[in-house]
């Protein structure tokens, strides 16, 4: 499969030899066990640690700590009515005399920051520019927060906040990125107001970043192509729309000043960390006079990286000296919170007769909205993620551009950019196959990454002398090929009976897919283990468990080293003055790096056990083994309970001391997931209606530490992906108000209009992951959208190249044939 | 404004805005299992049970159930005594950042005592107003079929005389018995 073993010498994006290229082997510790007979905890369908009191109603999200602050103050945010303006002037007296108002905050106000500051939620220094301001005046979407309001219950500040008077002086906005970077658009950012400009960025043609790299010579090959008939060349132009995180928890936070004259939040973030250095930086207070609680977190799905409520919150505390809690509404979370970007992507490639991919030249220009967060890395990320599936191509360019509109601001959204251009690229290879009348499926795996090979394409896009984050790549776990056969199988690929009716088209479509796990070179996970006497376990890390589950994958994986149970290993949630430092719940980081710093704190502490065992036992320790509760000497079978080791290292005569383990996790590797997606679908010719009878994706994960879990984020990740291929996106008014501001006018899926979701395991042994374990969280959000629109190629021979997918593109394309 | 109703089974007074929805006033009251997820009735997540019917409370006026029976999550079973829904929930890891969860436990005890035996187009359609981001619903639909054949099994139990009918809490020993609700 791989190309580069036929002799093809490994190159990086500036076309050195890769000598320092990463090597296939990877030295693996003695205990990353592998298969089922060798894993207790690990693999077995463990009971979410927290499914519980989340079913008997007693799992507290953030709203439900309000009762523990009898003084605690309502808020509300005055947000722009207008898409593009200045406010001259802000009317709070009615407001202020309200009664039962504690404080109207406003841009003036010394509460509140005048600094800018980035709401993205990444780690220092940002790839992200600091252009927002907590509270505005420039207002520059409708939705931006203007003043916001405490007071003594929600009826009333609601009430304060339609009160205040605010007069604008309304400019002329532009909603669409292609119109936004024309140099006669309106001017959406002042340059000299921005702080950390990213690369690229031209804020004259309200460019928030832009970036490009190149491998090998893609404008030589499309002149080659133009020569010889042997060559093909292929153009393909997609659009994606907005999408909603939709989380099912509003954001929420609770900002108070403690005892300690220190700023405490409660709140449902992905970032504890991240969004304690940021506001720190923001209200100019030391890191150490923040602490930021995260407690049970009603989904998040890159929403909730965002820090968007937290400042406003604090500035309120400031203001009224009371504790403050912010709710968003749901109309709020539709248009004031953050979205995934739309992008327009063209992909161009040429390829042989016999469907060897030449070259790939792929353009992005994308919806960054009003604000600038990810700009540059989700919309790089549109294209560099899914390159990689097909490094082995010789020459590949990717350009990519980020506009500031007047539109809701995008942000980080599970799959991070994947999505977008996993339909682009995987609509173009299906059209490609066609083009030469291949087999789509055969069309990929001739040119498809495999084992054992490198990835360049992935760091192809470069900063000033520099890649923008991570180097070439080495894939040592593929599933790949059985992921394709299995997926196959399972649809009844080429094995596709037609509905006797005429009018009905039934069609299969596939896309491959891949991530990665984590952020190569750019996370860091940290753990700390301590035991009770009863032999149980306290696992403390920053792993921000958002829902996932990944509390209890870490309890597994501890258990696995300690040979404990997982429910004697307590974890406790996030808290900045008590968890280890971990850079948050984002990039399917958690399980790979997080999990290897579990991994490793629980062996120190496993040293430890052992210290004790061998003088208990009387025997030499590197013939210890820890299981079943208990550590076993192997030669003479006499065994230590943990119980006992716990009672001994406390109470013992001998020698005290507590066991506790701790380590960290940073790694430059980020092992790829891979996937391939299969989606069944009937047309009606007459009318364009189709119905989708199965989703099936099999996935490489890796080792998959929980298959509970691990089901539930294939699931959950293809109901969001089908809804980013169906759903109705987002709307607006020519003056650019948002017309979806309810779960009501937007498309997500329900239980009655969800098809089938079938996830298939192909697990594979990632010698770098814990265990063997990969990333499973964003991969499948990818692949819907271009499997089901190739599927509708397949049945109608039509295709439809801009989200979402409806009857009346589908009649509408029928009809132009 | 004081309304005075049957709550999980004891009657109560909640003090109360005018203005105020029953979901405020619950939680007001400290029943914090119900969720505010829209204040739309769109999303489901506030679903309780107003005199044995399905009641999205975000939308009821707490002045409406004066003198109405409520039922909230609160009144299912416990963490060592779980109500059969909610143990099909949970052993059936139909349930992810949990936030739906209570709401969609509501609305599924009510559609076991009003269809003990749905099939699954039954139960899509049923669950059509409890909306899940997390799970793409398909463990939640086994959840619901898991509990219909515990609470029957459990009905076969009752029926045999093994086990009583006692508390409103115990609703593992009660055979489905939903809440003392008089039936």
């Amino acid at each position: 499969m791989s190309r580069t073993e036929d002799g093809d010498e490994e190159t990086t994006p500036d076309g050195a030899s890769q000598t320092d290229a990463p090597p296939v082997e990877f030295e693996e510790g003695p205990d990353n066990r592998r298969g089922p007979d060798e894993l207790t905890a690990v693999s077995s369908r463990e009971e979410k640690a927290d499914a519980r009191k989340i079913v008997t109603g007693e799992a507290k999200y953030t709203a439900d700590y309000a009762r523990e602050f009898p003084d605690l103050a309502a808020a509300k945010v005055l947000r722009s009515t207008v898409a593009n303006g200045v406010v001259t002037a802000i009317d709070t007296s009615a407001a202020e005399e309200m009664d039962g108002v504690y404080a109207v905050v406003t841009p003036d106000s010394p509460e509140v920051p005048n600094d800018p500051y980035t709401s993205a939620g990444q780690s220092y220094p940002e790839p992200s520019p600091y252009d927002l301001r907590v509270l505005r005046k420039r207002v520059r979407y409708v939705g931006d927060p203007i003043a916001a309001v405490a007071a003594e219950d929600v009826a009333t500040a609601s009430a304060a906040v339609q009160a205040i008077d605010v007069t604008y002086d309304e400019r002329d906005a532009v909603f669409d990125a292609e119109t936004a970077i024309e140099p006669d658009a309106p001017r959406i950012h002042d340059p000299e107001r921005v702080e950390n400009h990213q690369p690229g960025a031209d804020y004259e043609r309200n460019i928030e970043a832009h970036a490009e790299g190149e491998i090998g010579d893609v404008d030589g090959a499309f002149e080659a192509a133009a020569d010889r008939s042997d060559l093909t060349v292929v153009e393909t132009e997609w659009a994606t729309p907005h999408q909603s995180h939709c989380v099912g928890e509003p954001h929420t936070t609770i900002a108070r000043r403690d005892q300690d004259d220190r700023y405490h939040f409660i709140t449902s973030t992905q970032v504890p960390y991240h969004a304690r250095r940021q506001l720190a930086r923001l209200f100019d207070v030391p890191i150490r006079d923040i602490r930021v609680t995260k407690p049970r977190i009603g989904g998040g799905f890159g929403g909730k990286q965002s820090i968007v409520l937290e400042p406003i919150a604090l500035a309120l505390t400031m203001a009224t000296d009371r504790p403050v809690k912010l709710e968003a509404t749901r109309k709020e979370e539709f248009h004031a919170m953050r979205v995934r970007r739309p992008a327009s992507i063209t992909v161009r490639s040429v390829v042989t007769d016999e469907g060897d991919l030449e070259a790939i030249d792929m353009s992005v220009l994308t919806n960054s909205g009003a604000y600038g967060s990810h700009g540059l890395t989700a919309s790089g990320a549109i294209g560099k993620k899914q390159l990689a599936l097909y490094t082995h191509t010789p020459n590949i360019r990717l350009e990519m551009t980020a506009a500031h509109t007047n539109l809701p601001v995008a942000g980080a959204m599970r799959g991070y950019g994947a999505p977008q251009g996993h339909f682009a690229l995987e609509g173009h290879m299906d059209a490609v196959a066609r083009e030469l009348g291949m087999d789509p499926l055969e069309f990929r795996s001739r040119n498809v990454i495999g084992e054992g090979d490198l990835d360049v394409a992935s760091s192809i896009l470069k900063e000033g002398d520099g890649e923008i984050k991570g180097g070439a790549r080495r894939v040592r776990s593929c599933g790949l090929p059985e992921c394709i056969e299995r997926g196959k199988a399972a649809i009844g690929w080429g094995d596709v009976e037609q509905p006797d009716a005429p009018h009905l088209h039934r069609g299969i479509g596939a896309a491959l897919t891949i991530q990665s796990s984590g952020v190569p070179n750019d996370e860091l996970g940290a753990a700390h283990i301590k035991m009770n006497e009863d032999g149980s376990f306290i696992l403390q890390t920053g792993a921000v468990d958002i829902g996932t589950g990944a509390d209890t994958a870490m309890a597994q994986i501890a258990a696995e080293i300690l040979g404990a149970r997982p429910e004697d290993i307590l974890v406790q949630p996030s808290d900045t003055d008590v968890s280890p430092f971990d850079y948050g719940a984002y990039a399917s980081s958690t399980t790979y790096v997080t999990g290897t710093a579990v991994k490793k704190a629980a062996q120190d502490a496993r040293e430890q056990l052992f210290d004790f065992a061998a003088r208990m036992l009387g025997e030499p320790r590197d013939t210890l083994t820890a299981r079943d509760g208990a550590v076993y000497a192997e030669r003479s079978g006499e065994s230590v309970s943990l119980e006992a080791i716990g009672y001994e290292s406390i109470y013992g005569d001998e020698e005290r001391a507590q066991v506790m383990g701790e380590a960290s996790h940073s790694t430059p590797e980020s092992p790829p997931p891979f996937g391939a997606q299969f989606a069944d679908v009937t047309v009606d010719e007459r009318t364009g209606e189709f119905e989708v009878h199965d989703l099936v994706y099999a996935i490489d994960c890796g080792t998959v530490i929980n298959p509970d879990l691990a089901e539930g984020q294939v699931t959950g990740a293809m109901h969001m992906s089908y809804e980013l291929a169906v759903g109705s996106g987002f709307s607006f008014d020519d003056d650019g108000q948002p017309e979806v501001v309810g779960f009501g006018d937007y498309g997500i899926p329900k239980a009655d209009t969800q098809p089938p979701l079938t996830p298939i395991f192909v697990e594979t042994h990632e010698p770098s992951g814990p265990f063997g374990a990969k990333a499973v969280a964003e991969i499948p959000t990818n692949g819907v959208p271009p499997a089901l629109s190739n599927a509708i190629r397949d049945a109608v021979g039509v295709r439809i190249d801009d989200l979402p997918i409806t009857a009346e593109k589908i009649r509408a394309a029928l009809d132009a044939e | 404004m004081d309304v005075e109703l049957t709550l999980n089974g004891e009657d109560v007074t909640l003090t109360a805005a005018q203005s105020d929805t029953l979901l405020d006033a619950l939680r007001g009251a400290g029943y914090t299992g119900t969720k505010r997820g829209c204040g739309t009735g769109d999303c489901g997540f506030c679903t309780v049970a107003v005199d044995g019917e399905s009641v999205k409370s975000c939308l009821q006026p707490v002045a409406r159930v004066e003198g109405a029976t409520v039922e909230t999550i609160e009144n299912l079973g416990t963490q060592d005594e779980l109500h059969p829904v909610q143990a099909a929930f949970v052993d059936n890891a139909a349930l992810q950042c949990g936030f739906c969860i209570p709401g969609m436990i509501m609305r599924v005890t009510q559609l076991l005592e009003s269809n003990p035996d749905p099939d699954e187009r039954e139960i899509r359609e049923a669950l059509s107003g409890n909306i899940c981001r997390c799970t793409g619903y398909e463990k939640i639909v086994d959840a619901v079929q898991d509990a219909a054949t515990r609470l029957s099994n459990d009905g076969a139990v009752v029926s045999d005389g093994g086990r009583p009918v006692s508390s409103n809490r115990s609703c593992v020993d009660c055979g489905g018995c939903h809440g003392g609700d008089g039936e």
